[in-house]
């Protein structure tokens, strides 16, 4: 009932409106009049919401992304930036490019007729450097009783595809030094391709020619791989043995002449006198080399002659084999085969029984009791991938240097604490008299 | 329908209380948001994150270029690696060939506790050792198969550097390590120095710079026939090939650094000289030098406090805690009289040239000078210092230092080259060319340097 009375009063208002307030023409809707003030406060009311909801939005994107020279209130965005520096920079230190040559000649194509050729033929090598040693008796061929000898290893120019492999590197270098170090031989570290026909594996051929012609002075040129550690440090090679002989490789003379295997011998650690005839069998041995359809030719032969050879492009080692194997009259009477002791020994079946010859034997066996080198063949912790498990290469590897680092620690009175930990422990405490030890423990000492 | 669920009455108070909470709730979420992108929501991440893992995984999908970065980022700390996926997807696995994705961490094992020193004993470095001159004289006598000199003026020299045992914080660090012990090697091989690379820590308390005290002593006593101790950082090269240390100048000295004597013992400058390259004789002075060099070192609050001194005594030192070299300055401007007769510091040739100065000279240096010289003309030794390429971050940006590295390499490493007839096709290139054809008469051919068969490697030619 009392809405009644409402709406004829409220029509009465609404019918009365239009005529106080009309100045101007009938532009206003019928039925409301809103002075500007409060226009304006009804507009704010309603976009209140959408003003905190832009202050909402804005900040949440400040908080992820930045506003660029505004800045981001977190500080790891300064070290993005340099991070990301430093990944453009490693990626361009890893890349094989040239800073020098941006547009390089494409290689010239070499002529498959002609032989490849390590140098130009040298025929009196023999001669010439017994002349040579008798003219200059201040660098003779034999140091101390021993003839001298340089080892020579090496690895690519640029970092490796990952980082563990170059500490890997790292450590295969310092055990080299120590080895070296503690027997009077010298070592030459590659990292220069010498000739880009031989590239990769056949990289050794040229340098060894290169180091044999320039140091007559050298009676052995001694080459190993980068992935070979020394793990007997007392041990020394029986160079009287080989007097007769001008290579020393290991392998197993059944594998190679009868079996005609490809792993019959291991070209990752070998020695060449530095004589004629290793010239001429270097020489005999490179024309597999060259890279491009040569090498690839080269491999199909050796995987058809060779048992067990994988397919792949022609390696050294297959090349040398099937070279001995086919040319058998000319070379093998100045070979020798070692297989006495470890010149180069297969990994896999040593480093899981380090810990049997700490506790049964000791240094200066060089065989399977405690081998004179351990080769890791196929790990390839510089590439991207081996052809074992990574964890397992690498934490042999890591167990392979400890066992030889203690050999040289032992000096010291020290020892690692375990063969996994690159920390050491006390094992002989400070004394007055540090002499005493010296006798026992040094290594050269106790030879003489 | 939510009318016919509560009643209009309820409905419609429910609506009237939302709409005047509604600024409040807005806040409310503002709130939360803002936190969660400042603080983060534990393990729900922050937008960041968020705005990192979807970027990822664009990555991943459309560009190759993730490697390096993959690369890099697995030696981050955690903080990156809260959600990210391919952490867990290589470190876990134990059968995979690739090595990308390998933790050495994983391996690497500690199987005894650190020893904790007694907080009481003062540090030394070993038990002293009064007449180590005698001892040793008396050794060399009985073994003359082992002299100290090896030459009339060439004494016998053992070169010291080291690194550390784990893999380097940056991913590059470990290659300019390996070519810095090669550039090393061929200096040694051809001055007939023998190297002793040390990748063991021999005393926990005098980690960092300070490691190398320990081990300097633990070499002079173990190896008595060795004449003088030569120090050399790892981030120091040899640029100079030809160049033979005068040992005839110091004849009547023990401690052999680069430094000038004014900025030592005047100025009392904190870089007066350089412990990145010294000569130390194997001696009983030596023994004791060591021993009064030690007591800054012990890390913790020694090294604090030992820092703070040297900061206010020495000129020109930042803030941070004691250094070798510091304390070396400091020592021997303190106590000149014991120490300064015996302590020669050389600047006429750069036993440690400091890289800044050097590197952006070597093209003027070709062109006008020759290796022999050894000084500003041609350095001996040109010192990385500040550098670090082993840690992640130094104090000069990474791609100066890097790049600069490889010069100092390549200059060095083509006077090892043109030995052999070939040189780098630049300075920073790692690609060598031919410079001096093969020969059928190899003998004939003399090398520039004459470092084939340099006079300082020859052996003493005996009458008979």
């Amino acid at each position: 009932m009392g809405k009644d009375a409402f709406t004829p009063q409220k029509r009465v208002t609404s019918g009365s409106l239009p005529t106080t307030t009309t100045n101007g023409g009938g532009k206003y809707l019928p039925g409301r009049v809103v002075p500007r003030g409060r226009q304006i406060k009804k507009t704010f009311n309603n976009i209140r919401i959408t003003i905190l909801c832009g202050f909402v939005t804005i900040l949440v994107l400040r908080g992820t992304i930045g506003v660029g020279n505004l800045g981001s209130p977190d500080a790891d965005a300064v070290d993005q930036s340099i991070i990301e520096e430093t990944n453009r920079i490693l990626a361009e230190i890893r890349s094989d490019s040239d800073p020098t040559d941006p547009e390089q000649p494409p290689d010239a194509e070499i002529n498959p007729n002609v032989t490849y050729t390590l140098g130009p033929k040298i025929e009196n090598w023999d001669f010439s450097r017994k002349n040579w040693l008798e003219s200059n008796p201040e660098f003779p061929n034999h140091v101390n009783g021993k003839p001298r000898i340089l080892l020579l290893t090496g690895s690519p120019p640029n970092p490796c595809d990952n980082p563990i492999g170059d500490h890997y590197l790292l450590k295969a270098v310092k055990n080299k030094i120590d080895y070296c170090r503690i027997h009077g031989i010298e070592i030459v570290y590659n990292m220069a391709h010498l000739d880009k026909e031989l590239a990769g594996y056949w990289a050794k051929l040229p340098m060894i020619r290169r180091l044999m012609l320039s140091h007559p002075e050298v009676e052995w040129i001694w080459w190993m791989d980068s992935d070979a550690l020394f793990t007997d440090m007392v041990f020394e090679i029986p160079l009287s043995k080989y007097t007769n002989h001008n290579l020393v490789i290991h392998g197993y003379p059944d594998l190679l002449f009868e079996q005609k295997s490809w792993i019959a011998l291991n070209t990752g650690s070998f020695l060449f006198r530095n004589c004629q005839w290793s010239l001429d069998l270097l020489d005999a041995w490179a024309p597999m080399g060259p890279k491009g359809s040569i090498r690839d030719e080269a491999g199909k032969i050796l995987t058809a002659n060779l048992k067990g050879r994988p397919a792949f492009e022609a390696d050294d080692q297959s090349a040398l084999i099937y070279l001995l194997m086919s040319q058998k009259g000319q070379w093998m009477d100045r070979v020798f085969i070692e297989n006495s002791y470890y010149l180069h020994g297969y990994w896999a079946g040593l480093v899981d029984r380090y810990e049997e010859m700490i506790e049964k034997y000791h240094p200066g066996l060089g065989d399977e009791r405690w081998p004179f080198v351990t080769h890791f063949v196929g790990c390839k912790p510089c590439g991207s991938y081996g052809d074992y498990p990574v964890e397992r290469c690498l934490r042999s590897m890591e167990r392979a240097f400890n066992f030889a680092d203690n050999q040289v620690l032992k000096l010291y009175g020290f020892s690692h604490r375990g063969l996994l930990s690159p920390k050491i422990r006390r094992t002989r405490n400070e004394t007055v008299m540090p002499l005493e030890y010296v006798d026992q423990f040094d290594i050269r000492r106790a030879k003489h | 329908m939510m009318e016919r669920c509560l009643g209009a009455y309820r409905w419609r108070r429910m609506q009237r209380a939302f709409r005047k909470f509604k600024v409040t709730i807005i806040c409310l979420l503002l709130t939360i948001v803002v936190l969660r992108g400042t603080i983060g929501a534990g393990k729900f991440g922050t937008p960041e994150q968020d705005y990192l893992e979807i970027r990822d995984h664009l990555i991943h999908t459309s560009r190759k270029r993730a490697e390096p970065h993959r690369v890099l980022e697995e030696v981050q700390p955690q903080q990156t690696m809260a959600s990210d996926s391919s952490s867990s997807g290589g470190g876990g696995s134990a059968t995979t060939n690739s090595y990308t994705e390998f933790d050495i961490n994983t391996i690497l094992k500690d199987e005894e506790p650190d020893d904790k020193p007694d907080p009481n004993k003062p540090y030394s470095l070993g038990p002293k050792i009064s007449d180590w001159d005698e001892q040793r004289a008396t050794w060399l006598k009985e073994n003359p198969q082992f002299p100290n000199f090896i030459g009339p003026n060439k004494p016998r020299v053992l070169l010291v550097t080291g690194s550390s045992p784990k893999p380097c914080e940056n991913p590059v660090g470990d290659h300019y390590l390996l070519k810095s012990i090669k550039n090393k090697i061929d200096y040694c091989r051809l001055h007939g120095v023998e190297v002793f690379y040390n990748m063991a820590l021999l005393d926990a308390e005098m980690a960092g710079f300070w490691a190398k005290l320990p081990l300097i002593r633990k070499l002079l006593l173990s190896h008595p026939e060795i004449e003088f101790l030569w120090w050399m950082d790892s981030d120091a090269m040899f640029t100079d090939m030809a160049f033979e240390v005068p040992w005839e100048r110091y004849r009547d000295s023990n401690f052999v650094m680069h430094g000038w004597n004014e900025m030592v013992y005047d100025e009392k400058n904190w870089i007066g000289l350089n412990t990145g390259s010294f000569l130390l004789r194997n001696c009983q002075w030596s023994l004791d030098i060591l021993d009064s060099w030690a007591p800054m070192g012990p890390k913790g609050k020694v090294r604090e406090e030992a820092g703070k001194i040297l900061t206010r005594e020495l000129k020109n030192r930042p803030v941070f805690e004691a250094d070798d070299q510091s304390a070396m300055v400091y020592l021997l401007a303190t106590q000149r009289d014991k120490w300064g007769d015996k302590v020669y510091l050389e600047n006429a040739y750069y036993l440690h040239g400091y890289w800044g100065i050097l590197v952006d000279r070597y093209e003027e240096m070709i062109e006008n000078y020759h290796p022999g010289l050894g000084d500003h003309r041609w350095p001996l030794v040109t010192h990385f210092v500040g550098c670090k390429p082993c840690g992640k971050f130094g104090d000069y940006p990474v791609e100066r230092c890097l790049k600069q590295m490889d010069r100092a390499f390549n200059f060095g490493d083509n006077q090892i080259l043109q030995m052999y007839g070939f040189t780098h096709k630049s300075l920073a290139s790692r690609r060598v060319k031919r410079v001096r054809n093969e020969t059928s008469n190899p003998l004939e051919v003399k090398d520039e340097l004459g470092l084939l068969h340099p006079a300082f490697k020859a052996v003493k030619v005996s009458s008979s």
